[in-house]
């Protein structure tokens, strides 16, 4: 657009000024053309021929896109290019260590986050519930740390909780129903917001690894495997607050947990 | 024009254009240029908006810090609405052009065209906010508070102190507006005050421009 005739500072320099209107509108044009592209693009899903093979590079191209963005305001509108060195420096500055900096320590915080799923000592005490894992028969896994559980809770709504739904539907839906609504003098509503025994990964996953109300509610330490017992209580976390049709009554307390 | 000038300047604001640096006008009312011979507003806006490089670089950050890591719903994918963001988008990147015609013309001297520019400029940037009202309230509509989640809370405060700048973008450009149709400012200073004004919106739009792709578009990338 502009170009490096007016370097270093016309615009402080009454008499040399022109106008760059024609330079602008272009840039507007530019600009709206891009984000269009940015927008439509997606549209071509439905036709796969197309899609296809931009769909690997598609999430790059939008960083491309958004960084030209960025920078044909930064140079052009603002005016930055060709402006002053000390304005140059003092956006600019900041800005790479803006960019360099955040990135910097959010792989950081992922490289120093231990690796969550297996590797809990089988005879950990909860300090929490103070619940020691059995002695006698298979060692009971202790359960993860709330932010693994979170983590492996949402790895699993990506996948559409398919594991844990597969192993309710084996497993416990004779007691809690189908969609989780529980039944009569069997099993407890699942998709209230009522718990008798606590609601958070770690009580659900003890209620379910070791049983409750003297094996009312069986344990499944002995024939469940410990990601196994995780993917089913990721599942029936999702259930919490679905208020499945025909649910039982509440026995316990309301949570918000 | 140095009749003009003089008598201006005796009303002058804080804010010199520094076109007329190197005059003879001894009272510090008018030096306004600093021993680099810049206008000082024009420098201290750079390095202002520099500050706001890292003030919203931690806010974004912090955002992608905590994504995908919130236990309760209703999450990004449940809440976003491309369409509507893509024409308040839209609509805050035409804002950037009006604006720079803006200072454009007012560098030509042409005061009338310049405040009409900032006045469709800041209606554009009052749509945005309206847009982006009607959005927090849709997602507290369904359930998203500001302290529900990680995403939540992260997702309001960066987006919110956005909006906060884009209202006082909205307010600026607005007084400045009024203030040029009254006559009210030095002349000789306008095109710098407008330059300036200019430089802190065109700032705002660029933060959009990060949001909306890394915030908004990337969230539904598979
Ligand atoms: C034999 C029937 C039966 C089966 C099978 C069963 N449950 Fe239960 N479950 C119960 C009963 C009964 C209770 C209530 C215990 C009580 O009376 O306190 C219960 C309670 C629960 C609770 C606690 C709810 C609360 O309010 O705190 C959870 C969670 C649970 N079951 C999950 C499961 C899961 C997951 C499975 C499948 C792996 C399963 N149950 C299989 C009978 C069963």
């Amino acid at each position: 657009m502009s170009q490096g005739h007016d370097a270093h500072a016309t615009s402080h320099e009454a008499g040399a000024v022109h106008s760059h209107r024609g330079a602008y509108i272009r840039l507007g044009v530019i600009l709206t053309i891009v984000t269009a592209i940015e927008l439509a693009l997606p549209f071509l899903k439905d036709y796969p021929e197309i899609w296809n093979p931009i769909k690997p590079v598609w999430a790059p191209l939008l960083v491309v896109m958004s960084i030209a963005k960025f920078g044909a305001v930064v140079a052009e509108f603002m005016h930055l290019r060709g402006d002053r060195r000390v304005y140059q420096f003092l956006f600019m500055s900041p800005l790479l260590l803006a960019v360099v900096l955040f990135p910097a320590v959010g792989a950081l915080s992922v490289v120093t986050f231990r690796p969550f799923g297996e590797g809990y000592a089988s005879t950990a005490i909860d300090v929490r519930s103070g619940y020691v894992a059995p002695t006698k028969g298979p060692a009971l896994e202790a359960p993860l740390a709330d932010e693994k559980f979170v983590l492996a809770f949402n790895e699993a709504k990506g996948k559409n909780f398919e594991a844990g739904k597969k192993i309710f539907g084996e497993k416990c839906v004779s007691c809690h129903g189908k969609a989780g609504e529980g039944v009569a003098n069997l099993g407890f509503n699942l998709t209230d917001n009522c718990y008798k025994y606590g609601s958070t990964f770690k009580d659900l996953y003890l209620t379910v690894a070791k049983g409750q109300n003297g094996g009312k509610m069986p344990a499944w330490s002995a024939s469940m495997k410990g990601e196994e017992m995780r993917q089913v209580v990721y599942y029936i976390k999702s259930l919490k607050g679905s208020n499945a049709a025909g649910g039982q009554p509440c026995v316990g307390d309301q949570v918000a947990d | 024009m140095s009749a003009e000038l003089a008598h201006a300047d005796d009303v002058a604001l804080s804010h010199d254009a520094g076109h007329e640096s190197d005059h003879d006008h001894g009272h510090p009312a008018t030096v306004e240029n600093n021993f680099l011979g810049l206008p000082n507003i024009k420098l201290a806006m750079w390095a202002f908006l520099g500050s706001e490089c890292m003030f919203f670089g931690s806010l974004i950050g912090t955002y992608f810090f905590y994504h995908g890591k919130s236990l309760a719903g209703p999450l990004p994918q449940d809440v976003f609405s491309i369409g509507i963001t893509s024409i308040s988008t839209f609509l805050l990147l035409m804002s950037s052009l009006t604006m720079a015609l803006a200072v454009d013309a007012m560098k030509l001297g042409n005061k009338n065209s310049a405040r009409n520019f900032l006045l469709v400029t800041a209606l554009l940037g009052a749509t945005f906010v309206g847009f982006q009202v009607y959005e927090f309230s849709h997602f507290v509509h369904m359930g998203l508070g500001l302290s529900t989640s990680l995403f939540s809370s992260t997702f309001y405060v960066m987006t919110g102190f956005h909006g906060g700048h884009v209202t006082i973008g909205v307010i600026w450009l607005t007084m400045l507006a009024l203030l040029i149709h009254q006559g009210k400012l030095n002349t000789q200073r306008l095109p710098v005050s407008v330059e300036v004004a200019g430089l802190y919106w065109h700032f705002v739009d660029i933060v959009w421009i990060v949001i909306f792709t890394f915030v908004y578009l990337l969230e539904f990338i598979q």
